[in-house]
């Protein structure tokens, strides 16, 4: 809980401060755009989590979104399937790419970094060539598929605010993956192999398994991304769409207490840290500021917390070894 | 020899590693409720047997037998699964997890599918309490020392209730106190029955815990000694095939100028002792101390690594304020450090870079280009020098056993021919042969002129080398003895703090 | 200890909000109406100095009709132009104007700004929305111009590339169309659609392929090059986007082929009118962002104050295209210069 204390309040500080500065911001209008954002990114951001935390790294996530955002569409309109057929082969699709990297990474032993990036042109490139760059998505069609990611869920007692569906999708899928990292062994296994992979095979951990399995629950749910994305847009431009995104899952983790040496994070964090984004997004157009400034202005605010969270760590370090002395 | 079955036994085990020869027909046994000490040479291929028995490593010949009939373990589970429990020559330990996770990783007890951190917690209590530490078992592992570490790697071993319990040189990084606290634990576990496999280049400890002592030697049977004939030259004797009585032989040479003076030092590890000492060209200076005493801080601000909090350190007469290692190193000071794996080499480089690489600059050709053949030509003087035990200089030196890595580390700041040595634990993990090599190495050290200051936990070394020891208790120099004054209790007083600062009375 | 994180985050954005809105503040403020004037967004589908021009003219309506007007460039496709558009919707923004990137499947954004705002589309139509009008040009009729500047290059006939950022935008799709129709000979229709990756051989012209960059500059130089490679008798290429021109002539002249291949070019990037200048490119068909921005800003701050007059005839406000070529460069390039040193000068 601690961990992700100074996140939480950094979130709900740019919350205030923006809500402050520009009412507008509490909008129902508005809080349910950012939360449907940062749902769609929190499901990727999850997924990202797990293969960080066992010391990886994946840079394909971006272009698998782009890739199951065109073969969803595709399957549907242009080949007549039925949803339900598309999404399996949607998902098996994320399982298996994890799967080729896991065991790329653990049995050929190469760098996660090389494989992924392979990754991310490799599924580009087949999603330009399957779509022939054609755009995709539903039209006007399928409306009720589309509220997976359009839909919004009314409260209890509430008028005027509705919760997006993917949010929910991302909380049902946080708790879920909270549960399986905090309280299941194969979490535990993750974590000790992330920090210490010898430790963990040396104590009757099967490391491989354990690495393959983040790498399939990490493209599994940039699968998952790529339809929301895909049917939330319904505008899947195939050479641009999910470009980048890589990067907010990974700057998400970051941001959430993820240490890229592996070993670190909570899944609370990482939400947390995509929350932030999201909220930067949105604050800087709504403050008015210049939109071009809005890369530098993330990653500045990225670089400040980490900057703060490394000097905050040294210095409880420094006052535990004091207090160990005294 | 024995007429029971052993419990366990090893026939014929070989073992090709790309290059080496680790293993070649090697046979082991053991009986139940005995104590085998395995000795041998660094890179003898102590660790390499036990590998195979944990699962890790496979044999390329030869059979294991667990009550008599032949087994094959074909994983760490499998070795887990018959009751053999291997504590690693390094640690092998998660930092990110707790202390209860760790003992209980790869074993987690379940309710409902999901782990029972309470009942982990509750079962580990009884087995920290075994091993004598008194923490809880929800502290995060990277708030212990060492030392406590290495007793958790213990409990952890112990909790599988093993048959067979294997330590691979466990007592490398605890204090006295701790060490006499494992051989307790040894001692009831062979009560209860278990056998157990001891490594240990401490020759003292082996004589203190063995039963049987088995010798390796180039990775081959070198011969067994039963526990009436036990002694300390039978044992070298074996090992080294050689006669290795001139151990600790130290040529006093006249002491030179002083070519380190620290005055009122103040580190971050105890910003508020000030230290206070000098060394003199040719002159060997031991630091003597407990476990947290402020020995690696103090070495490591003499180096550079961190800056000092206030105070002077003059070297050769010139007051330095090192702001980096590499100015350090300019200065004509070199630092052997204490934690090979992390500091003092870069595992997936050859041996030859590892050497090579604190003389980097002086490998400088003109306009930048490297002189390979010179590093080289380095790199070789120090194996054949050290008697670093590799197929070949360029062999990564994550391949090399414990010991000859220390050397490496050893021969990287060798090569550049310092002024004043620092040296950190220099003969950690290192075999008896190989220690008397360092030792005669600093004495001839000493001899060129060259000021040795090193810290070390191993009585018998600090008592044998030093012309002159400082104590430091709690970050504070407790006292000085010369050589006339040390002994064993001498030092121990002042490193327990037991106050004395004057060494008259003793 | 954790509270240290968000201090040094703290500090370092409200460096940059304040550093933000300084620069900000010297173009349009955002946020709030704060005032009694309208405020109106300009919305385009991406970054180009097309859009620089085009805001140009949306800050010189915005002085004359006295309204504040934003313009936001979506820097990545779809995603950011849904976001951005949804943020102006949160500001409250009396109307916008935007050049949808794909107006079918973007039909549930467009009817969310009809639904909260005055919509209005500027340089790409969106006809089965509930836009007000639409301020632009005829695509397809500017294609056909376009192909009438690639027969006085190539009279004897010859083989053409088309070069472009997207197809997916109604208007690269309509340019090519009458870019491919006239050269082929057809009759006038829209509605037809000829896929790319598909050779189109008409009489004496035969269209080889179109390739798309999807605004990547580098892609877009590089698509260039291997057509070059590909095709060594390579006789035309066309570039439909305003950056595509600069960079055939580019891979041309790298190529040693000036002359042998010709150049026939959309829009007035400043590479384009050197090249037209120097002989090198035959001639461009321009559009006039200015006037889009102008024209866009005009008729949102009319709406806002209720003023239905200026609205267009029939929905549809065209701003016709002009054939550039070197005999009347010169007196383009002197128009666009004044217009984009204008607002900077006073
Ligand atoms: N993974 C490996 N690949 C190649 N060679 C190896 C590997 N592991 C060990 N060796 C080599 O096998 C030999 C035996 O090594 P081992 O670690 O068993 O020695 P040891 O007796 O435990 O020595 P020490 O006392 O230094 O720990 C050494 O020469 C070492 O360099
Ligand atoms: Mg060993």
């Amino acid at each position: 809980m601690k961990k992700i204390l100074g996140i939480s309040t950094l979130l709900v500080v740019i919350c205030v401060a923006t809500s402050v500065m520009n009412p507008q911001f509490l909008t129902a209008y508005n809080l349910q755009n950012v939360i449907r954002w940062t749902g769609l990114f929190g499901v990727i951001s999850i997924g990202a989590a797990f293969v960080i935390i066992t010391g990886g790294i994946d840079l394909s996530i971006g272009s698998l979104i782009g890739l199951t955002g065109c073969v969803l569409p595709l399957l549907i309109m242009q080949h007549g399937w039925s949803a339900p057929a598309a999404l399996l082969v949607v998902a098996l699709l994320g399982l298996g790419v994890g799967l080729t990297h896991g065991l790329l990474i653990t049995k050929l032993k190469l760098r996660p970094f090389v494989v992924t990036l392979c990754g991310l042109m490799i599924y580009r490139g087949l999603a330009r060539w399957l779509t022939g760059d054609q755009t995709q998505g539903f039209g006007q069609e399928h409306e009720t598929l589309r509220l997976l990611a359009t839909g919004k869920v009314p409260l209890p007692f509430v008028t005027g605010f509705e919760i997006p569906s993917p949010v929910l999708i991302m909380l049902a899928l946080g708790v879920a993956a909270a549960v399986f990292l905090n309280k299941t062994v194969y979490g535990r296994y993750m974590l000790a192999l992330g920090r210490n992979e010898q430790a963990a095979r040396y104590s009757g951990i099967n490391t491989d398994a354990m690495t393959i399995l983040a790498y399939m629950i990490c493209s599994t749910t940039a699968a998952l991304g790529g339809v929301l994305f895909a049917l939330d847009f319904n505008l899947i431009q195939p050479a641009g769409h999910g470009d980048f995104y890589e990067l907010y899952a990974i700057a998400a983790a970051v941001l959430g207490g993820c240490s890229l040496r592996g070993g670190e994070g909570s899944i609370a964090g990482v939400i947390v840290g995509i929350a932030v984004m999201r909220v930067l997004y949105n604050s800087i157009n709504l403050l008015g500021i210049d939109t071009q400034l809005e890369f530098t202005i993330i990653g500045v605010v990225i670089l400040g917390g980490v900057t703060a969270d490394e000097l905050a760590k040294r210095w409880a370090a420094s006052r535990r070894a004091a207090a160990e002395r005294a | 020899m024995s007429s029971t079955t052993p419990l366990l036994e090893v026939r014929g085990a070989t073992k090709r590693y790309p290059g080496v020869l680790a293993l070649r027909d090697v046979n082991l046994s053991l009986q139940p409720s005995e104590v085998l000490a395995v000795i041998g040479e660094n890179g003898a291929g102590k660790s390499t047997l036990m590998k195979v028995l944990a699962g890790i490593q496979g044999l390329d010949a030869g059979e294991i037998l667990l009550d008599g009939k032949p087994i094959r373990i074909r994983s760490v589970q499998a070795s887990l699964d018959l009751g053999i429990a291997l504590i690693h020559q390094e640690l092998n330990l998660c930092e990110n997890l707790d202390v209860a996770a760790n003992i209980f990783l790869g074993r987690e007890p379940l309710r409902h599918g999901l782990i029972h951190e309470a009942r982990a917690a509750e079962a580990s209590r009884k087995f920290l309490q075994m091993v004598g530490l008194d923490i809880s078992p929800r502290t995060p592992l990277h708030q212990l020392t060492i030392g406590r570490r290495q007793l958790v790697e213990i409990a952890k071993a112990l909790s599988i209730n093993a048959r067979v319990l294997i330590m691979d040189e466990p007592t490398s990084s605890l204090t006295q106190h701790e060490t006499e606290n494992l051989f307790e634990v040894v001692d009831r576990l062979r009560e209860r029955g278990v056998s157990l496999v001891y490594i240990s280049h401490r020759l003292g400890e082996v004589k203190r815990l063995a039963d049987r002592v088995m010798v390796l030697r180039d990775g081959e049977n070198a011969g067994e000694i039963s526990k009436q004939d036990i002694t300390h030259d039978k044992m070298v004797g074996l090992m080294v095939g050689r006669d290795i009585s001139r151990f600790y032989d130290r040529h006093p040479h006249p002491a030179g100028d002083v070519a380190l003076a620290v005055e009122q030092l103040r580190t971050h590890a105890h910003p508020r002792r000030r230290l206070s000492f000098q060394v003199r060209a040719g002159e060997i200076v031991g630091i003597a101390g407990l476990v947290g005493a402020g020995r690696t801080e103090l070495l490591e601000t003499l180096f550079g690594v961190e800056r000092p909090l206030g105070g002077t350190i003059k070297v050769r007469g010139e007051a330095t304020r090192f702001r980096a290692p590499r100015e350090a190193i300019a200065a004509g000071v070199a630092l052997a450090p204490e934690d090979r794996k992390q500091h003092g080499l870069i595992l997936e480089s050859s041996v030859e870079e590892n050497i090579g690489m604190a003389g980097w600059f002086r490998h400088r050709l003109a306009g930048g280009f490297f002189n390979r053949r010179r590093q080289a030509a380095d790199a070789q003087a120090m194996i054949e020098k050290l008697n670093i035990k590799t197929p070949h200089a360029r062999q990564m030196a994550l391949y090399l056993s414990g010991g000859n890595q220390q050397k490496v580390v050893l021969g990287k700041w060798l090569a550049l021919a310092p002024r004043v040595l620092l040296l950190d634990e220099p003969t950690r993990g290192i075999d008896v042969g190989a220690k008397e090599e360092i030792y005669h190495l600093m004495d001839q050290l000493a001899a060129e002129g060259v000021a040795i200051l090193f810290a070390s936990s191993e009585m018998e070394e600090v008592l044998g080398v030093s012309d002159r020891v400082l104590v430091m208790h709690q970050g504070r120099i407790a006292g000085e003895l010369a050589r006339s004054q040390l002994t064993e209790e001498a030092v121990m007083q002042l490193a327990t703090g037991a106050e004395t600062t004057t060494v008259s009375n003793l | 200890m954790r509270c240290s994180f968000v201090v040094g985050a703290m500090a370092v954005l409200l460096l940059s909000v304040s550093l933000g809105c300084q620069k900000s503040s010297s173009t349009s403020s955002g946020g709030g109406n704060s005032d009694s004037r309208p405020t109106v967004a300009y919305v385009t589908n991406g970054i180009a100095s097309f859009w620089v021009v085009a805001e140009k003219g949306v800050e010189a309506a915005a002085k004359k009709f006295d309204a504040n007007a934003l313009v936001r460039m979506p820097p990545k496709g779809p995603g950011s132009q849904k976001r951005m558009v949804q943020e102006l919707l949160t500001l409250g923004v009396d109307g916008i104007a935007i050049s949808p990137i794909s107006s079918d499947n973007q039909a549930d954004l467009l009817r969310e700004i009809s639904e909260r705002t005055k919509l209005i589309t500027h340089d790409a139509d969106a006809p089965k929305s509930d836009r007000i009008c639409y301020v632009g040009m005829d695509n397809y009729v500017a294609g056909r111009a376009c192909g009438r500047l690639v027969k006085e290059a190539l009279p004897e006939g010859g083989t053409i590339m088309i070069f472009v950022g997207r197809l997916e935008q109604a208007n690269a799709k309509l340019r090519r169309q009458g870019l491919i129709d006239e050269l082929l000979d057809r009759s006038d229709d829209s509605s037809r659609y000829d896929p790319p990756n598909a050779t189109l051989k008409g009489e004496k012209y035969t269209i080889l392929d179109t390739r798309t960059d999807g605004f990547d500059n580098s892609k877009a130089k590089a698509n260039a090059q291997d057509a070059i490679v590909k095709y060594p008798d390579l006789s035309c290429m066309v570039g439909l986007f305003a950056y595509n021109p600069p960079f055939c002539l580019d891979a041309v002249r790298e190529a040693g082929k000036i002359g042998q291949i010709k150049i026939v070019a959309f829009d007035e990037d400043f590479g384009t009118l050197q090249g037209i200048e120097d002989g090198e490119i035959a001639g461009t068909v321009v559009q006039n962002p200015y006037r889009y921005g102008y024209e866009s800003v005009r008729i949102l701050a009319g709406l806002a104050r209720g003023d239905e007059s200026v609205l267009p005839e029939g929905g549809f406000l065209e701003i016709p295209h002009r054939i550039i070529k070197k005999d009347n460069l010169q007196e383009f390039w002197t128009e666009l210069k004044h217009l984009l040193g204008e607002p900077d000068s006073e």
